[in-house]
Protein backbone atom coordinates (compact mmCIF):
# COMPACT_ATOMS: atom_id res chain seq x y z
CA UNK A 1 0.00 0.00 0.00
CA UNK A 2 2.82 2.32 1.02
CA UNK A 3 4.74 1.34 -2.10
CA UNK A 4 1.85 2.05 -4.44
CA UNK A 5 1.31 5.39 -2.74
CA UNK A 6 4.93 6.25 -3.32
CA UNK A 7 4.57 5.31 -6.99
CA UNK A 8 1.46 7.43 -7.29
CA UNK A 9 3.41 10.35 -5.85
CA UNK A 10 6.24 9.69 -8.29
CA UNK A 11 3.89 9.60 -11.26
CA UNK A 12 2.26 12.81 -10.08
CA UNK A 13 5.68 14.48 -9.75
CA UNK A 14 6.70 13.23 -13.20
CA UNK A 15 3.53 14.69 -14.73
CA UNK A 16 4.25 17.98 -13.01
CA UNK A 17 7.81 17.97 -14.41
CA UNK A 18 6.53 17.16 -17.90
CA UNK A 19 4.07 20.07 -17.73
CA UNK A 20 6.84 22.34 -16.52
CA UNK A 21 9.15 21.40 -19.39
CA UNK A 22 6.38 21.24 -22.00
CA UNK A 23 7.11 24.72 -23.48
CA UNK A 24 10.57 23.47 -24.54
CA UNK A 25 8.87 20.97 -26.85
CA UNK A 26 7.73 23.99 -28.84
CA UNK A 27 11.26 24.10 -30.25
CA UNK A 28 10.14 21.12 -32.36
CA UNK A 29 6.89 22.77 -33.43
CA UNK A 30 5.98 22.42 -37.10
CA UNK A 31 6.34 25.97 -38.30
CA UNK A 32 8.09 25.18 -41.55
CA UNK A 33 11.82 25.61 -42.29
CA UNK A 34 13.67 28.02 -40.01
CA UNK A 35 14.66 31.24 -41.73
CA UNK A 36 18.43 31.80 -41.80
CA UNK A 37 19.02 34.03 -44.83
CA UNK A 38 21.61 36.78 -44.98
CA UNK A 39 19.30 39.43 -43.59
CA UNK A 40 18.29 37.40 -40.54
CA UNK A 41 21.80 35.95 -40.03
CA UNK A 42 23.55 39.32 -39.84
CA UNK A 43 21.19 40.85 -37.29
CA UNK A 44 20.97 37.62 -35.28
CA UNK A 45 24.75 37.21 -34.98
CA UNK A 46 25.17 40.88 -34.19
CA UNK A 47 22.55 40.71 -31.42
CA UNK A 48 24.25 37.66 -29.88
CA UNK A 49 27.54 39.54 -29.88
CA UNK A 50 25.94 42.64 -28.36
CA UNK A 51 24.16 40.68 -25.65
CA UNK A 52 27.15 38.56 -24.64
CA UNK A 53 29.67 41.39 -24.64
CA UNK A 54 27.57 44.08 -22.99
CA UNK A 55 26.02 41.73 -20.45
CA UNK A 56 29.56 40.60 -19.54
CA UNK A 57 30.48 44.25 -18.94
CA UNK A 58 27.35 44.72 -16.86
CA UNK A 59 28.26 41.63 -14.82
CA UNK A 60 31.72 43.03 -14.14
CA UNK A 61 30.17 46.25 -12.84
CA UNK A 62 27.59 44.33 -10.80
CA UNK A 63 30.24 42.09 -9.18
CA UNK A 64 32.70 44.93 -8.57
CA UNK A 65 30.10 47.17 -6.91
CA UNK A 66 27.70 44.58 -5.55
CA UNK A 67 30.13 42.27 -3.74
CA UNK A 68 31.49 44.83 -1.25
CA UNK A 69 27.98 46.19 -0.72
CA UNK A 70 26.68 42.67 -0.04
CA UNK A 71 29.58 42.00 2.36
CA UNK A 72 28.70 45.22 4.16
CA UNK A 73 24.98 44.41 4.37
CA UNK A 74 25.71 40.91 5.64
CA UNK A 75 27.51 42.48 8.65
CA UNK A 76 24.81 45.11 9.34
CA UNK A 77 22.46 45.08 12.30
CA UNK A 78 18.91 43.89 11.73
CA UNK A 79 17.37 47.34 11.23
CA UNK A 80 19.96 48.59 8.76
CA UNK A 81 19.85 45.29 6.89
CA UNK A 82 16.08 45.56 6.51
CA UNK A 83 16.53 49.05 5.10
CA UNK A 84 19.06 47.85 2.50
CA UNK A 85 16.98 44.84 1.56
CA UNK A 86 13.92 47.03 1.07
CA UNK A 87 15.99 49.38 -1.07
CA UNK A 88 17.35 46.57 -3.24
CA UNK A 89 13.87 45.24 -3.82
CA UNK A 90 12.82 48.46 -5.56
CA UNK A 91 14.58 47.85 -8.91
CA UNK A 92 13.57 44.18 -8.69
CA UNK A 93 9.89 44.95 -8.18
CA UNK A 94 9.66 47.84 -10.62
CA UNK A 95 7.84 46.78 -13.79
CA UNK A 96 10.59 46.55 -16.46
CA UNK A 97 8.93 49.04 -18.78
CA UNK A 98 8.55 51.54 -15.95
CA UNK A 99 12.21 51.06 -15.02
CA UNK A 100 13.20 51.70 -18.64
CA UNK A 101 11.19 54.94 -18.76
CA UNK A 102 12.58 56.08 -15.40
CA UNK A 103 16.13 55.37 -16.55
CA UNK A 104 15.54 57.27 -19.79
CA UNK A 105 14.21 60.25 -17.86
CA UNK A 106 17.02 60.10 -15.31
CA UNK A 107 19.94 59.47 -17.63
CA UNK A 108 18.52 60.81 -20.90
CA UNK A 109 18.79 64.35 -22.19
CA UNK A 110 15.79 65.44 -20.06
CA UNK A 111 17.65 64.98 -16.79
CA UNK A 112 20.50 67.16 -15.61
CA UNK A 113 22.85 64.19 -15.21
CA UNK A 114 22.02 62.92 -18.70
CA UNK A 115 22.46 66.38 -20.19
CA UNK A 116 25.78 66.76 -18.41
CA UNK A 117 26.97 63.36 -19.65
CA UNK A 118 25.88 64.13 -23.20
CA UNK A 119 27.75 67.41 -23.00
CA UNK A 120 30.89 65.32 -22.45
CA UNK A 121 30.04 63.00 -25.34
CA UNK A 122 28.55 60.10 -23.36
CA UNK A 123 25.39 58.98 -25.15
CA UNK A 124 22.95 57.84 -22.49
CA UNK A 125 20.21 56.52 -24.73
CA UNK A 126 20.40 54.04 -27.58
CA UNK A 127 24.06 53.30 -26.92
CA UNK A 128 26.22 50.59 -25.44
CA UNK A 129 26.50 52.70 -22.28
CA UNK A 130 22.72 52.90 -21.96
CA UNK A 131 22.49 49.14 -22.53
CA UNK A 132 25.03 48.37 -19.78
CA UNK A 133 23.59 50.91 -17.33
CA UNK A 134 20.11 49.44 -17.79
CA UNK A 135 21.37 45.92 -17.26
CA UNK A 136 23.24 46.97 -14.13
CA UNK A 137 20.02 48.42 -12.70
CA UNK A 138 18.10 45.31 -13.67
CA UNK A 139 20.58 42.79 -12.26
CA UNK A 140 22.13 44.53 -9.26
CA UNK A 141 19.34 43.79 -6.78
CA UNK A 142 19.27 40.10 -7.69
CA UNK A 143 23.03 39.76 -7.31
CA UNK A 144 23.36 41.70 -4.07
CA UNK A 145 20.48 39.92 -2.32
CA UNK A 146 21.88 36.55 -3.44
CA UNK A 147 25.39 37.54 -2.35
CA UNK A 148 24.12 38.65 1.07
CA UNK A 149 22.55 35.21 1.51
CA UNK A 150 25.84 33.59 0.43
CA UNK A 151 27.83 35.62 2.97
CA UNK A 152 25.23 34.91 5.65
CA UNK A 153 25.84 31.20 5.19
CA UNK A 154 29.48 31.55 6.28
CA UNK A 155 29.65 30.89 10.05
CA UNK A 156 30.79 34.06 11.85
CA UNK A 157 32.90 32.01 14.23
CA UNK A 158 35.14 30.92 11.35
CA UNK A 159 35.82 34.52 10.44
CA UNK A 160 36.51 35.42 14.07
CA UNK A 161 38.85 32.47 14.46
CA UNK A 162 40.70 33.53 11.32
CA UNK A 163 41.03 37.06 12.74
CA UNK A 164 42.31 35.70 16.06
CA UNK A 165 44.90 33.77 14.06
CA UNK A 166 46.26 37.10 12.89
CA UNK A 167 44.44 37.79 9.63
CA UNK A 168 43.32 41.32 8.85
CA UNK A 169 39.66 41.79 7.83
CA UNK A 170 40.68 41.91 4.16
CA UNK A 171 42.67 38.69 4.49
CA UNK A 172 39.76 37.04 6.29
CA UNK A 173 37.51 38.01 3.39
CA UNK A 174 39.83 36.57 0.74
CA UNK A 175 40.94 33.45 2.61
CA UNK A 176 37.75 32.45 4.47
CA UNK A 177 34.60 34.35 3.52
CA UNK A 178 35.04 34.30 -0.24
CA UNK A 179 36.08 30.63 -0.63
CA UNK A 180 33.22 29.51 1.60
CA UNK A 181 30.63 31.63 -0.18
CA UNK A 182 31.86 31.19 -3.75
CA UNK A 183 29.15 28.80 -4.85
CA UNK A 184 26.44 31.02 -3.38
CA UNK A 185 28.00 33.99 -5.15
CA UNK A 186 28.08 32.03 -8.39
CA UNK A 187 24.38 31.26 -7.99
CA UNK A 188 23.66 34.95 -7.31
CA UNK A 189 25.70 35.95 -10.34
CA UNK A 190 24.01 33.40 -12.55
CA UNK A 191 20.57 34.67 -11.53
CA UNK A 192 21.67 38.22 -12.29
CA UNK A 193 23.11 37.02 -15.61
CA UNK A 194 19.95 35.26 -16.76
CA UNK A 195 17.81 38.16 -15.59
CA UNK A 196 19.86 40.82 -17.36
CA UNK A 197 20.62 39.00 -20.59
CA UNK A 198 16.91 38.28 -20.93
CA UNK A 199 15.76 41.80 -20.07
CA UNK A 200 13.46 43.24 -22.70
CA UNK A 201 11.06 45.77 -21.17
CA UNK A 202 13.63 48.20 -19.78
CA UNK A 203 16.21 47.75 -22.54
CA UNK A 204 13.74 48.29 -25.37
CA UNK A 205 13.12 51.79 -23.98
CA UNK A 206 16.68 52.80 -23.11
CA UNK A 207 18.71 50.95 -25.75
CA UNK A 208 16.73 49.82 -28.74
CA UNK A 209 20.07 50.13 -30.46
CA UNK A 210 22.43 48.33 -30.22
CA UNK A 211 19.90 45.49 -30.27
CA UNK A 212 20.59 42.64 -27.93
CA UNK A 213 18.99 39.23 -28.25
CA UNK A 214 15.62 39.98 -26.60
CA UNK A 215 15.03 43.10 -28.70
CA UNK A 216 16.20 41.31 -31.85
CA UNK A 217 13.87 38.40 -31.12
CA UNK A 218 10.98 40.82 -30.95
CA UNK A 219 12.11 42.61 -34.15
CA UNK A 220 12.48 39.30 -35.99
CA UNK A 221 9.07 38.19 -34.78
CA UNK A 222 7.47 41.42 -35.93
CA UNK A 223 9.32 41.62 -39.27
CA UNK A 224 9.65 38.03 -40.44
CA UNK A 225 7.49 35.81 -38.21
CA UNK A 226 8.24 32.69 -36.20
CA UNK A 227 10.66 30.89 -38.61
CA UNK A 228 13.09 33.80 -38.32
CA UNK A 229 12.90 33.74 -34.53
CA UNK A 230 13.82 30.09 -33.99
CA UNK A 231 17.62 30.19 -34.57
CA UNK A 232 18.01 33.17 -32.25
CA UNK A 233 15.68 31.56 -29.70
CA UNK A 234 17.90 28.47 -29.59
CA UNK A 235 21.00 30.65 -29.18
CA UNK A 236 19.22 32.68 -26.51
CA UNK A 237 18.37 29.59 -24.50
CA UNK A 238 21.89 28.21 -24.94
CA UNK A 239 23.57 31.28 -23.42
CA UNK A 240 20.97 32.01 -20.77
CA UNK A 241 20.08 28.63 -19.34
CA UNK A 242 23.01 26.21 -18.82
CA UNK A 243 25.24 28.27 -16.54
CA UNK A 244 22.63 29.21 -13.93
CA UNK A 245 21.20 25.72 -14.09
CA UNK A 246 24.62 24.15 -13.44
CA UNK A 247 25.43 26.50 -10.53
CA UNK A 248 22.07 25.80 -8.92
CA UNK A 249 22.52 22.06 -9.22
CA UNK A 250 26.05 22.30 -7.75
CA UNK A 251 24.83 24.52 -4.91
CA UNK A 252 22.03 22.08 -4.08
CA UNK A 253 24.53 19.20 -4.11
CA UNK A 254 26.85 21.05 -1.76
CA UNK A 255 23.96 21.88 0.56
CA UNK A 256 22.98 18.21 0.69
CA UNK A 257 26.58 17.13 1.27
CA UNK A 258 26.91 19.57 4.18
CA UNK A 259 23.52 18.67 5.58
CA UNK B 1 50.81 39.17 32.55
CA UNK B 2 47.05 39.38 32.14
CA UNK B 3 45.17 42.02 34.09
CA UNK B 4 41.48 42.42 33.61
CA UNK B 5 38.35 43.81 35.15
CA UNK B 6 35.28 42.81 33.24
CA UNK B 7 31.72 43.96 33.73
CA UNK B 8 29.11 42.56 31.42
CA UNK B 9 25.37 42.54 31.86
CA UNK B 10 23.56 39.36 31.06
CA UNK B 11 19.85 38.80 31.11
CA UNK B 12 19.90 36.90 34.40
CA UNK B 13 22.76 38.60 36.27
CA UNK B 14 25.71 40.96 36.04
CA UNK B 15 29.13 39.48 35.38
CA UNK B 16 31.77 41.33 37.36
CA UNK B 17 35.22 39.76 37.69
CA UNK B 18 38.75 40.88 38.34
CA UNK B 19 41.69 38.80 37.10
CA UNK B 20 45.42 39.10 37.53
CA UNK B 21 47.50 36.28 36.10
CA UNK B 22 51.26 35.93 35.95
CA UNK B 23 52.87 35.10 32.62
CA UNK B 24 52.96 31.35 32.12
CA UNK B 25 50.33 30.62 34.74
CA UNK B 26 47.40 28.29 34.18
CA UNK B 27 44.05 29.01 35.78
CA UNK B 28 40.95 26.88 35.77
CA UNK B 29 37.72 28.86 35.73
CA UNK B 30 35.23 26.53 37.32
CA UNK B 31 31.51 26.76 37.81
CA UNK B 32 28.13 25.41 36.86
CA UNK B 33 26.81 25.77 33.32
CA UNK B 34 25.52 29.27 32.73
CA UNK B 35 27.66 30.91 35.42
CA UNK B 36 29.25 33.27 32.89
CA UNK B 37 32.57 31.46 32.35
CA UNK B 38 32.38 31.40 28.55
CA UNK B 39 31.33 35.05 28.43
CA UNK B 40 34.47 36.02 30.35
CA UNK B 41 36.66 34.11 27.90
CA UNK B 42 34.79 35.60 24.94
CA UNK B 43 35.36 39.10 26.36
CA UNK B 44 39.08 38.48 26.78
CA UNK B 45 39.31 36.98 23.28
CA UNK B 46 37.42 39.93 21.80
CA UNK B 47 34.50 37.87 20.50
CA UNK B 48 32.27 39.83 22.90
CA UNK B 49 32.77 43.30 24.29
CA UNK B 50 32.62 44.07 28.02
CA UNK B 51 30.25 46.82 29.11
CA UNK B 52 32.89 48.28 31.39
CA UNK B 53 36.36 47.54 32.69
CA UNK B 54 39.73 46.95 31.08
CA UNK B 55 41.81 44.08 29.76
CA UNK B 56 45.57 44.25 29.43
CA UNK B 57 47.92 41.51 28.26
CA UNK B 58 51.67 41.89 28.72
CA UNK B 59 51.38 45.66 28.66
CA UNK B 60 49.13 45.75 25.57
CA UNK B 61 45.67 47.17 26.15
CA UNK B 62 43.02 44.89 24.67
CA UNK B 63 40.08 46.93 25.99
CA UNK B 64 39.05 49.76 25.96
CA UNK B 65 39.01 50.56 23.11
CA UNK B 66 38.62 47.05 21.75
CA UNK B 67 41.82 45.97 20.01
CA UNK B 68 41.02 44.37 16.62
CA UNK B 69 41.00 40.58 16.81
CA UNK B 70 43.93 40.16 14.43
CA UNK B 71 46.19 42.20 16.73
CA UNK B 72 45.49 40.06 19.79
CA UNK B 73 48.15 37.42 20.52
CA UNK B 74 45.46 35.05 21.75
CA UNK B 75 44.59 31.46 20.99
CA UNK B 76 40.94 30.61 21.56
CA UNK B 77 39.59 27.09 21.39
CA UNK B 78 35.95 26.31 21.94
CA UNK B 79 33.83 23.18 22.04
CA UNK B 80 33.35 23.60 18.29
CA UNK B 81 36.87 23.72 16.85
CA UNK B 82 35.59 25.81 13.91
CA UNK B 83 38.01 24.38 11.37
CA UNK B 84 38.07 25.90 7.91
CA UNK B 85 36.17 23.25 5.93
CA UNK B 86 37.59 24.30 2.56
CA UNK B 87 41.16 23.64 3.69
CA UNK B 88 43.17 20.52 4.47
CA UNK B 89 44.41 19.65 7.95
CA UNK B 90 47.89 20.99 7.20
CA UNK B 91 46.47 24.23 5.80
CA UNK B 92 44.32 24.62 8.90
CA UNK B 93 47.25 24.05 11.23
CA UNK B 94 49.52 26.49 9.37
CA UNK B 95 46.74 29.06 8.84
CA UNK B 96 47.92 31.47 11.52
CA UNK B 97 51.63 31.15 10.82
CA UNK B 98 52.88 34.37 9.22
CA UNK B 99 53.52 33.73 5.54
CA UNK B 100 57.09 34.97 5.50
CA UNK B 101 58.07 33.18 8.69
CA UNK B 102 57.25 29.57 7.84
CA UNK B 103 60.87 28.49 8.34
CA UNK B 104 60.96 29.79 11.89
CA UNK B 105 57.86 27.75 12.76
CA UNK B 106 58.79 24.58 10.88
CA UNK B 107 60.10 22.62 13.89
CA UNK B 108 57.22 23.72 16.07
CA UNK B 109 54.66 22.64 13.48
CA UNK B 110 56.44 19.30 13.18
CA UNK B 111 56.25 18.90 16.96
CA UNK B 112 52.52 19.66 16.98
CA UNK B 113 51.96 17.27 14.11
CA UNK B 114 53.77 14.47 15.91
CA UNK B 115 52.49 15.02 19.45
CA UNK B 116 48.88 15.47 18.36
CA UNK B 117 49.11 12.48 16.00
CA UNK B 118 48.14 14.47 12.95
CA UNK B 119 50.55 12.85 10.46
CA UNK B 120 48.02 10.35 9.04
CA UNK B 121 45.48 13.16 8.59
CA UNK B 122 47.88 15.81 7.33
CA UNK B 123 46.52 16.08 3.80
CA UNK B 124 42.92 15.13 4.57
CA UNK B 125 40.14 17.68 4.08
CA UNK B 126 39.17 19.23 7.40
CA UNK B 127 35.51 18.71 6.56
CA UNK B 128 35.90 14.93 6.82
CA UNK B 129 37.35 14.62 10.30
CA UNK B 130 35.72 13.00 13.32
CA UNK B 131 35.00 15.09 16.41
CA UNK B 132 38.15 14.00 18.24
CA UNK B 133 40.36 14.51 15.20
CA UNK B 134 38.89 17.96 14.59
CA UNK B 135 39.58 18.90 18.22
CA UNK B 136 43.24 17.88 17.84
CA UNK B 137 43.56 19.89 14.64
CA UNK B 138 41.87 22.87 16.33
CA UNK B 139 44.35 22.66 19.18
CA UNK B 140 47.30 22.49 16.78
CA UNK B 141 45.97 25.43 14.77
CA UNK B 142 45.52 27.51 17.90
CA UNK B 143 49.02 26.77 19.19
CA UNK B 144 50.85 27.04 15.85
CA UNK B 145 51.33 30.84 15.92
CA UNK B 146 52.58 30.55 19.55
CA UNK B 147 50.03 32.80 21.24
CA UNK B 148 50.87 34.57 24.50
CA UNK B 149 47.50 33.72 25.98
CA UNK B 150 45.54 30.51 25.48
CA UNK B 151 41.82 30.43 26.21
CA UNK B 152 40.11 27.06 26.36
CA UNK B 153 36.33 26.96 26.52
CA UNK B 154 35.37 23.37 27.31
CA UNK B 155 37.50 22.11 24.44
CA UNK B 156 37.31 18.48 25.52
CA UNK B 157 33.55 18.13 25.85
CA UNK B 158 32.32 14.97 24.24
CA UNK B 159 35.75 13.36 23.85
CA UNK B 160 36.63 9.99 25.36
CA UNK B 161 38.74 9.99 28.52
CA UNK B 162 41.85 8.58 26.88
CA UNK B 163 41.87 11.41 24.31
CA UNK B 164 41.20 14.02 26.98
CA UNK B 165 44.10 12.77 29.13
CA UNK B 166 46.52 12.85 26.20
CA UNK B 167 45.47 16.32 25.06
CA UNK B 168 45.64 17.72 28.59
CA UNK B 169 49.11 16.27 29.18
CA UNK B 170 50.35 17.85 25.94
CA UNK B 171 48.85 21.20 26.88
CA UNK B 172 50.34 21.13 30.38
CA UNK B 173 53.76 20.33 28.93
CA UNK B 174 53.57 23.17 26.39
CA UNK B 175 52.25 25.57 29.00
CA UNK B 176 55.38 24.86 31.08
CA UNK B 177 57.87 24.92 28.20
CA UNK B 178 56.45 27.77 26.12
CA UNK B 179 55.31 29.89 29.05
CA UNK B 180 51.99 30.99 27.57
CA UNK B 181 49.33 32.04 30.01
CA UNK B 182 46.32 29.76 30.02
CA UNK B 183 42.73 30.10 31.19
CA UNK B 184 40.59 27.02 30.89
CA UNK B 185 36.88 26.83 31.44
CA UNK B 186 34.99 23.68 32.25
CA UNK B 187 32.20 22.48 34.44
CA UNK B 188 34.03 19.24 35.16
CA UNK B 189 36.45 19.65 38.04
CA UNK B 190 38.57 16.64 37.12
CA UNK B 191 39.42 18.12 33.71
CA UNK B 192 40.49 21.43 35.22
CA UNK B 193 42.40 19.80 38.07
CA UNK B 194 44.59 18.01 35.56
CA UNK B 195 44.89 20.96 33.18
CA UNK B 196 45.45 23.73 35.74
CA UNK B 197 46.58 21.87 38.84
CA UNK B 198 47.79 24.90 40.81
CA UNK B 199 45.15 27.59 40.51
CA UNK B 200 41.39 27.67 40.25
CA UNK B 201 38.68 30.28 40.36
CA UNK B 202 35.06 29.51 41.01
CA UNK B 203 32.37 31.50 39.28
CA UNK B 204 28.75 31.67 40.39
CA UNK B 205 26.20 33.96 38.74
CA UNK B 206 28.94 36.11 37.24
CA UNK B 207 30.96 36.60 40.45
CA UNK B 208 34.15 34.89 41.58
CA UNK B 209 33.14 33.31 44.87
CA UNK B 210 36.39 31.56 45.65
CA UNK B 211 39.91 31.24 44.28
CA UNK B 212 42.90 29.22 45.38
CA UNK B 213 44.40 25.79 44.94
CA UNK B 214 42.23 22.78 44.22
CA UNK B 215 42.94 21.31 47.64
CA UNK B 216 41.71 24.54 49.26
CA UNK B 217 38.57 24.46 47.17
CA UNK B 218 37.90 20.83 47.94
CA UNK B 219 38.60 21.10 51.65
CA UNK B 220 36.58 24.27 52.24
CA UNK B 221 34.17 25.07 49.43
CA UNK B 222 32.82 28.60 49.83
CA UNK B 223 29.26 27.90 48.77
CA UNK B 224 26.82 24.98 48.92
CA UNK B 225 26.65 25.03 45.14
CA UNK B 226 30.41 24.59 44.86
CA UNK B 227 30.32 21.79 47.42
CA UNK B 228 27.72 20.07 45.28
CA UNK B 229 29.77 20.57 42.10
CA UNK B 230 32.89 19.10 43.69
CA UNK B 231 31.11 16.13 45.24
CA UNK B 232 31.72 12.78 43.53
CA UNK B 233 28.83 11.37 41.50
Amino acid sequence: MTLSRRWMARIGAAMFAAALLYPLIALLARIGPWQWDAQVRATTLSSIQVSLLLTAYAMLVIVALGTPVAAYIARCGTRERLFWQALLLIPILLPPLALGILLTLAFGPYGSLGAWLQHYGVATTNSATAFVVTQVYVGMGYYVLGAVAAFDAVPRMLEKQAALLGLTPTQVFWRVTLPLSRLGLAVALSIAWVRTIGEFGAVVVTAYYPSGMPVQLWVNLQSFGLPAVMPLLVAFLAVALPLPWLFHVLAQRQRHAQG
Amino acid sequence: MLKAEITKARREFLIRVSLSLEEGSAVGLFGASGAGKSTILACIAGIEEPDEGYIELNGVKLFPPPLPLHKRPIGYLTQEPALFPHLSVSENVCFGVPRNEEKRYRDWIATLREKLQLAPLWNAPASQLSGGQARRVGLARMLAPQPQLVLLDEPFAGLDRQHVRELIDDLVLWNQTMRFTMIAVDHQAEVLKRLCPRQAMVLECGQIVQSGTWSELCSAPATPSLRSLLAPL
